[in-house]
């Protein structure tokens, strides 16, 4: 991908999980009894692994812990790119009764949110499921609505958000990139 | 990487990454048949024809779910009820499938070749559920599977496929898979079916079981059919199991943690004893609940790169 | 009544040990000394090479029975534009040639439908079966000139010899497909390294060579001509080799797809590539090359087997067996033998004249004045890109296309009359 330019510095971005991590809080005060972060595979796990580590330090709770890859959810199979590997799936908890916060880095059409819907209700019946986006860009295709949202975004439908946590091509930071051809 | 392939022949075909990358995909599905909701929509509005030339059952099942499990729409076909028995081509009758728009054919027929001739002649995916003696891609992947899951790894792993080699599209395609993925693997059983041209792709060939299996981390033991008997290949049932059969006597000069494997159905008291089949060594169950992961992977892949 | 002069020609007669550049005159249908004419078409064949006609041994017509895939028409001519002037008609026509009538079908039929010489060649067996030795007399008197079973092969050897001995009586040349059918079990291609890898049933070499081997026996015990088709194994070749050497009256043929083809090519599944006896080893290739080099085997012949694309467009086991071969015949033997370095342009040229002739008895096939005028010219520089949708042979089941030769027939004259010219 080609980088055009830098959003937001790694520090912005630590401050956005903190100011996030804290609504949270907020919302639920006994995280670790009642909610559980699901990171949507790749960015959204990193991303809920450092919100996570937040609460904690806030609460002195750290609320349930799991990973879901929505591949198998997509409604687009065969219709597009070659299929890359899917990721690990982990849900070692009880879903029913319980709250879901739904992690992801960024909220672009929706269509990730659906069909990890679709995939978190195939283990159970949660008692609420709530959205934490790093970036929501606004508009979605879908009617989905992030609750907890680092930064907003209204960059045009044919520019790329990327966020990065490091141990890629890029530096930790939030940046915007062309589509990749 | 990505998958890019619109079906699954052989695996011959394939390179050690796309094995691994399946055996990685497998893994994952294996979750989805231990959770509530044993189903997922990855093939929801897809149809996938099963055409088995060749009857089968197991196998036929294990497909069938795999398919119902990634919620694909299905259309059973056999040999006895189709058109194949009226003069048919092979060919007019799977383009007459192709008409309907499915998107997947998955085909068993008894001519090797069968299934590579009609994917280049089909815009639809084609899986290969068995082609004669030729290649069996499935179950060679959810033996590798098991292995893997068993062992941690396969390259370095001393394996060893004992029976009727040249007949057995499961031992043909183990080998190729195997050899990709760093295995050494032996091949043993009686002189008239177990054929030396293997020594000249790397393969050990021998004739003496205690030999093939005395340091082998996995055994996998073949179906011995009769027809073979009565075509004049070894003399019985009793003196195939009295020199290549693995019974708790054989298993005291094998290795403590060997996996003993079969693809089955098996044959109590031939290829294996029923203490040896039921006993801690044997992961004969685990490879049927592997063989489900597996083909759902499969089919998820080259579903993926069927295009409209 | 057509004159020609063909001018200027590398003349390569191997009947009369003949290589130099020269003309040759042509006049009702007759070699004729070019001094001698009065108003000939002249034609310049500077850089050609000019031959006699070549002799394919081994072609099936299909007709009567399978005209889809090929006529006496469109057969003869595929064989002018392959540069033959005369081929021979394998009988497992159907009905069969194993009787007078259906000979006389056929060279009525080819004298007004075929442009080349057909030879016609009867079933040594009624219906070619293997059981009862058909009218081997009468055949002879309808001008068969050979025997064949082709496609089959007997299985008992008191028969064979009976037939060899009758054959001989009426100095009817024996031309035999070497198979035991027990050995061969049911095979779809070569028994070895390819046919374990691919799980396919494989054809043993060894029932080649064990008929091969009763041929030579019943040759010695008889003194009677017997020619080995289709030769395909290294051991076929030894043997014929130490047979010949005795004075033994065996010779052999080899096709150009046993000379440039392996059972490895089979690993796609191509049904191009199913013919029976199957496409070998690289050590039986090499053998076979070994054996036309040092003239144990005499003779190129195609097996040019006609069949349609619906007829091979089915699983490899189930395809019929046979490829077309008139069309390619030289360029895949020039390309591999003569570019190759194994042969000369002469020794070549040899295997697709005098030594088919001397297999039919034909006496002084050469140039000479007075010699019927079938002639073959062929451009050995012309490098070329096998294209089967340009054949006249009305099918298409090549395994050559899109191969890259060299040399190309470019003028075929049957009995003075051009069939085939290409400038």
């Amino acid at each position: 991908m080609t980088l055009r330019k830098q959003l937001y510095s790694a520090a912005e971005m630590e401050e956005a999980i903190a100011r996030m991590a804290n609504a949270v809080a907020a919302a639920f005060p006994h995280p670790g009894a009642e909610c559980a972060l699901v990171g949507i595979h790749q960015l959204g796990v990193p991303l809920a692994e450092r919100l996570r580590d937040a609460i904690r330090g806030i609460t002195g709770q750290a609320p349930e812990f799991g990973k879901l890859d929505i591949s198998m959810y997509r409604d687009d199979i065969g219709n597009r790119n070659p299929l890359p590997l899917i990721r690990e799936t982990e849900i070692d908890f009880d879903v029913n009764d319980r709250i879901i916060i739904l992690v992801d880095d960024v909220l672009s059409s929706g269509r990730t949110i659906r069909a990890a819907l679709d995939a978190l209700t195939d283990y159970g019946r949660p008692r609420m499921i709530r959205l934490a986006v790093l970036v929501d860009r606004g508009e979605p295709e879908y009617p989905i609505r992030a609750d907890f949202v680092g930064f907003t975004s209204s960059l045009p439908a044919d520019r790329k958000v990327a966020v990065s946590f490091g141990g890629d091509e890029l530096a930790p930071g939030i940046y915007e990139v062309d589509w990749k051809k | 990487m990505q998958w890019t392939k619109k079906d699954l022949l052989c695996l011959y075909d394939l390179s050690a990454e796309e094995i691994e990358f399946i055996l990685d995909t497998a893994a994952e599905f294996k979750k989805v048949s231990e959770r509530r909701v044993k189903k997922v929509p990855a093939l929801r509005g897809k149809t996938v024809v099963n055409l088995f030339v060749e009857p089968s059952t197991r196998t036929r099942v294990s497909f069938e779910l795999a398919e119902q499990r990634l919620s694909a729409d299905i259309v059973n076909m056999q040999a006895q009820s189709s058109s194949l028995l009226k003069g048919e081509t092979l060919l007019d009758t799977v383009r007459n499938i192709e008409a309907l728009q499915v998107d997947l054919v998955v085909m068993r027929h008894s001519a090797p070749g069968a299934q590579a001739f009609i994917a280049r002649n089909l815009k639809c995916g084609v899986v290969n559920a068995g082609d004669g003696a030729h290649s069996h891609p499935t179950q060679a992947l959810l033996d590798i599977f098991t292995v893997r899951e068993k062992k941690g790894r396969i390259a370095g792993l001393k394996v060893a496929i004992i029976g009727d080699i040249l007949h057995s599209r499961v031992a043909r395609s183990n080998i190729w898979g195997l050899l990709k993925l760093g295995a050494q693997v032996t091949v043993a059983g009686p002189a008239t079916l177990v054929p030396r041209e293997f020594e000249e792709i790397g393969v050990r060939v021998c004739h003496n079981l205690r030999e093939a299996v005395a340091d082998a981390d996995v055994v996998n033991l073949l179906r011995i059919q009769h027809e073979r008997q009565t075509a004049g290949f070894f003399p019985s049932t009793g003196e195939y199991a009295r020199f290549f059969g693995i019974n708790d006597e054989t298993l005291k000069y094998m290795k403590p943690d060997v996996l003993i494997m079969h693809p089955g159905p098996i044959n109590r008291g031939v290829e294996l004893t029923g203490d040896v089949a039921d006993g801690e060594h044997s992961v004969i169950l685990e490879q049927v609940t592997n063989g489900l992961a597996i083909r759902m992977a499969v089919l998820y892949l080259v579903a993926g790169c069927v295009k409209k | 009544m057509s004159e020609y002069i063909l001018k200027n020609a590398r003349v390569i007669d191997p009947g009369r040990n003949v290589d130099s550049i020269g003309d040759i005159g042509v006049r009702d249908g007759v070699i004729e000394a070019p001094e001698k004419l009065h108003s000939p078409e002249v034609i310049d064949l500077s850089g050609k090479v000019l031959s006699p006609g070549f002799i394919d041994l081994h072609v099936h017509l299909r007709q009567p029975g399978n005209t889809q895939a090929e006529t006496i028409a469109t057969g003869t001519a595929a064989a002018a534009a392959g540069g033959f002037t005369s081929i021979v008609a394998m009988p497992n026509t159907t009905p069969a040639a194993d009787n007078a009538g259906a000979i006389e079908f056929l060279r009525q039929n080819a004298a007004a439908q075929g442009v080349v010489h057909v030879l016609p060649c009867g079933n040594m067996t009624k219906e070619g079966k293997g059981q009862e030795m058909s009218g081997i007399g009468s055949l002879k008197s309808a001008g068969v000139v050979a025997l064949s079973d082709d496609g089959r092969c007997i299985q008992d050897h008191a028969l064979m010899r009976h037939v060899v001995e009758y054959a001989k009586s009426f100095e009817l040349p024996i031309l035999d497909h070497c198979e035991d059918n027990q050995l061969a079990a049911g095979g779809v291609m070569h028994e070895g390294k390819w046919s374990v890898l691919l799980g396919m049933r494989g054809i043993s070499g060894a029932s080649e060579e064990l008929m091969i081997a009763r041929n030579i026996i019943l040759a010695r015990q008889i003194d009677w001509q017997i020619h080995m088709q289709h030769v395909s194994v290294r051991e076929s070749v030894k043997l014929l080799r130490a047979a010949r050497a005795e004075g033994i009256r065996v010779t052999g043929e080899a096709t150009p797809h046993h000379i440039a083809l392996t059972d490895e090519c089979i690993k796609r599944y191509d049904t191009n590539y199913k013919m029976n006896p199957p496409l070998r080893s690289e050590s039986d290739r090499q053998a076979v090359i070994e054996g036309l080099a040092d003239g144990t085997l005499t003779a190129i012949a195609t097996d040019h087997a006609p069949h349609t694309r619906t007829a091979k467009e089915v699983e490899f086991d189930s395809a019929p067996c046979g490829i077309i071969g008139l069309e390619t015949a030289l360029p895949v033997s020039y390309t591999i033998l003569v570019k190759g370095g194994v042969l000369t342009l002469p020794q070549l040229i040899r295997l697709f004249t005098a030594g088919p002739a001397e297999i039919l008895r034909f006496k002084n096939y050469d140039l000479a004045v007075g010699s019927v005028a079938d002639i073959t010219v062929i451009d050995p520089e012309a490098c070329w890109t096998v294209d089967k949708n340009t054949f006249r042979s009305k099918s298409r089941n090549t395994p050559f296309h899109g191969m890259s030769v060299q040399c190309r027939p470019v003028l075929t004259m049957v009995a003075g009359k051009i069939v085939h010219r290409e400038f």
